[in-house]
């Protein structure tokens, strides 16, 4: 068998693949891609609070890392560079001055003499023997129309004069002090940072040129750059650190509330045996030992409500099985005397008719109260068959009528022709029906009560109508209370139980269906059964209204009682209009003037 | 010749009061008390007729009626407080013929008592066959392949009803009504306790039965299922 079931499991997702379009739009599959990750993450923010903490934490611990680094690299550059520019100005100073007088204070007056004397004197610049790298520019300040120089441009390593900006040109030529300037070094794909420094210098004969200094500062670059590099990693390593403690720290408090949340969910379900782990002393064990203190409290205050109402409910069968035997000798008895009354004076021969009926009514209410206690224990069994809902109704009257008659009621059913067929428990329905119709003959003040039987799609309805003295709206909601009684100083005249209606109620509850009640002071009730028409069904609303539109009008309505013995008769029975206008009744012939006094003076 | 009843039941108020009804209607009744003592009771008086509640101080009506039936095909007819429990079933399965729920009337008693001890009718030499079981109506005999089974006198009725008639699909109620006189409709579970307790006797494997037949949602049919 299970063999079955997993071949069964294994076949299902491949058709079920099968029939998934080859193709989807893909913007429909990019907004899904999207969507998922998303709905996913906002479930799990709903859901968990560790999430929600780990997640916030990590959120505020980067920004405040991202904000700490900024700074420091900041600082940390600037330092580094001011550190390194002192060095540089102090160094550049001494080397263009030294320069600069050497040149000025040269007097050579030809051309190669010249050219010797500059290259000696900016050798001597590159080759300072400096911690850096430096180099040097010497570019001739133009001069218009003048191109007689005894020294061109000369630039050291790889630089050429083009490295010189314009404008810290300009004021080395116009000023005679020291500029510098940041500039970029090198080719477009490896720029480096560099300090360029200058100053006029006079190089006979006589001429004006702006002498430069070039540094380069990648040395200082890549020691930030592996600062910053050195600072990135130990703020991931920080966030990491700090993320699984935030992650522990929730755990940890997290746990026993899920834990908590988890046990008090299965003991609500049923389980009472279920109880926290405990470990430790502090707040949370505290929590766990409350709480599980609480549901032994709990466990025991259920058990023993448990036991009590089992108790009671064995009592209750207990006794009406106790008394069965002695009431069935008592009844045999009385049946015995009952059957010999004849031979007695009259007032024995009374006695011996009181006492037998009242011995039947005790059974019946010895019957009703094992039915109740049935219901109580919960082992009442339900027997769906297959039935027409006419054919119950009509066995119902069956019964009835003989009581209808001695009221001088009569009864009047009407029924879709086709019949009505649903799942339930005959005997069940049978006796639901015939509580109410005996109710309804009870309560009707000798007018007519009416039965009607409706269904549709999901459910089937039957609701009895009489229109004798009606009940308040809070006699209503009372009526299917055991033992309720609407009028205590009513005399109970047919010798009911006081249980019927509980037990109707029972029976259709065991059904999944609705029994309800209207009713209005002098003007009579209406009892609707609704039941699903089979098991699977549910019932959304029902055949039949409850509540008649028409209400006063028809309590003096007369009409033929249905003849028992054949078919449903098509003449002398009075049709009712079963549509959403409600319950008229269109025979004019059966239409009696009703007696305003005779009826109050009954209902009262 | 009066029938003689035995009423086993410890409620000495209800068995004297059944033993009123009951000689009120023509019969003669002898009690016992208990369960302990029932075999011996019923030994010494050798009734037409046994009825016993369900529920006896010592041995309980079910291990009574077992006692009985292994001795005897004397009708049982069970008294029980407890009409809707399995205790119903229990005891028709221990081999009793019928039960009464309590509290019955005097009129309903007498009906079963009657019912049970009916006159079996004079028959005319009839030999009826169904399957491999051949049938002696008159001689009260029934035999499967040469041998002879023993059967209590309901189920006999119950398998003569059926083998009249092989062609004939009896429901529950009508076999309720033509073997136990039922004339209300009763417990169906009657029908079926002996059915299988009939064909326990009379098929070759109860499992697979061929001589009463179940038609589903119907009853049952005497004959194989052609």
């Amino acid at each position: 068998m299970s063999e079955h079931a997993t071949t069964g499991k294994e076949i299902e997702p491949v058709d079920a693949r099968a029939q998934v379009p080859p193709v989807a739009p893909a913007f429909l599959r990019l907004q899904l891609w999207i969507r998922r990750p998303i709905e996913w993450i906002r479930q799990r923010w709903q859901r968990h609070l560790m999430y929600r903490t780990v997640i916030s934490t990590l959120l505020f611990t980067s920004l405040a890392l991202l904000a700490a680094g900024a700074f420091l690299s900041n600082q940390i550059s600037s330092a580094l560079f001011s550190e390194r520019f002192n060095q540089i100005s102090k160094e550049s100073e001494r080397g263009l001055t030294q320069a600069r007088s050497i040149l000025e204070s040269a007097s050579t007056t030809d051309r190669v003499s010249t050219q010797s004397l500059v290259n000696s004197t900016l050798a001597t610049l590159e080759g300072d023997g400096a911690t850096v790298i430096r180099d040097f520019v010497l570019k001739p300040v133009p001069v218009a129309g003048d191109e007689n120089l005894y020294v061109g441009p000369t630039a050291s390593g790889s630089l050429t004069t083009r490295v010189v900006p314009d404008d810290l040109a300009e004021s080395v030529q116009n000023n005679s002090g020291i500029f510098w300037r940041s500039i970029e070094l090198g080719v477009d794909s490896n720029r480096e940072p560099g300090i360029i420094i200058g100053t006029k210098v006079l190089i006979p004969p006589g001429r004006e040129y702006g002498l430069y200094l070039v540094y380069d500062l990648s040395s200082v670059q890549s020691t930030l750059e592996f600062i910053n590099r050195a600072m990135v990693f130990t703020g991931l390593v920080l966030l990491l650190v700090v993320g699984f403690i935030s992650w522990s720290v929730s755990r940890t408090v997290v746990r026993p509330v899920a834990d908590a949340a988890y046990v008090s969910e299965r003991i609500a379900a049923g389980d009472l045996d279920r109880r926290m782990k405990v470990a430790g002393k502090d707040e949370v064990a505290r929590l766990g030992t409350a709480f599980n203190h609480m549901a032994q409290s709990l466990q025991e205050q259920i058990t023993a409500l448990n036991n009590l109402s089992a108790m009671q409910q064995r009592f209750v069968s207990d006794v009406s099985h106790e008394l069965r035997t002695p009431l069935t000798t008592v009844r045999m008895a009385a049946e015995l005397i009952h059957d010999a009354r004849e031979n007695f004076d009259p007032l024995t021969s009374r006695s011996a008719e009181l006492m037998y009926e009242q011995i039947e009514r005790f059974q019946n209410l010895l019957n009703d109260l094992l039915e109740v206690s049935r219901f109580d224990a919960g082992v009442a069994v339900l027997d769906r068959e297959s039935t027409d809902l006419n054919v119950i109704v009509r066995k119902v009257i069956d019964i009835a009528t003989p009581v209808a008659d001695e009221y001088g009621s009569i009864i009047r059913f009407n029924a879709p022709a086709e019949g009505c067929v649903a799942e339930f428990d005959p005997r069940r329905v049978e006796r639901i029906v015939r509580n109410l119709v005996l109710n309804a003959v009870e309560h009707g003040e000798q007018n007519p009560i009416d039965i009607t039987i409706g269904q549709n799609d999901s459910s089937v309805a039957v609701t009895v109508r009489d229109y004798g003295i009606g009940m308040s709206p809070e006699a209503s909601q009372h009526v299917f209370d055991r033992f309720w009684r609407a009028d205590p100083a009513r005399a109970r005249t047919t010798g009911g139980s006081g249980l019927g209606l509980s037990i109707s109620m029972e029976d259709t509850r065991l059904h999944d269906g609705r029994l309800e009640t209207w009713g209005k002071k002098g003007v009579g009730s209406v009892f609707r059964l609704t039941l699903p028409r089979t098991k699977f069904d549910s019932i959304s609303s029902s055949p039949l209204p409850l509540e008649p539109s028409v209400t006063e009008e028809i309590v003096g309505l007369l009409g033929d009682s249905f003849p028992l013995t054949g078919e449903v008769p098509k003449i002398g029975y009075t049709p009712l209009i079963l549509d959403d206008e409600d319950i008229l009744i269109e025979d004019e012939i059966s239409l009696k003037p009703m007696d305003p006094t005779d009826s109050q003076g009954e209902s009262k | 010749m009066k029938a003689r009843i035995l009423v086993v039941d410890d409620d000495e108020a209800l068995s004297e009061m059944i033993g009123i009804v009951l000689q009120n209607d023509g019969f003669d009744a002898s009690f016992c008390y208990d369960g302990s003592g029932a075999l011996e009771a019923f030994r010494e008086s050798n009734p037409d007729l046994v009825l016993l509640d369900l529920m006896l101080p010592g041995i309980d009506g079910i291990e009574v009626c077992k006692q009985i039936r292994a001795e005897s095909d004397v009708p049982v007819v069970m008294l029980t407080a407890k009409s809707d429990t399995a205790d119903v079933v229990r005891g028709l399965e221990s081999g009793a013929d019928d039960y009464v729920p309590k509290p019955f009337k005097p009129a309903e008693l007498v009906a079963r008592v009657r019912a049970r001890l009916r006159p079996n009718e004079t028959h005319a030499a009839e030999t009826l066959t169904v399957g491999d079981v051949s049938i002696d109506v008159a001689g009260h005999r029934v035999t499967r392949a040469d041998k002879q089974v023993s059967l209590t006198p309901l189920e006999f009725d119950l398998l003569v009803t059926m083998a009249r008639k092989p062609w004939q699909v009896f429901s529950r109620e009508q076999l309720l009504e033509a073997v136990w006189g039922y004339r209300h409709a009763a417990d169906t579970r009657l029908v079926n306790v002996h059915v299988q307790r009939l064909r326990s006797k009379i098929e070759v494997d109860p499992e697979k039965p061929q001589v009463i037949q179940t038609i589903r949602g119907v009853g049952y049919k005497a004959g194989t299922a052609s």
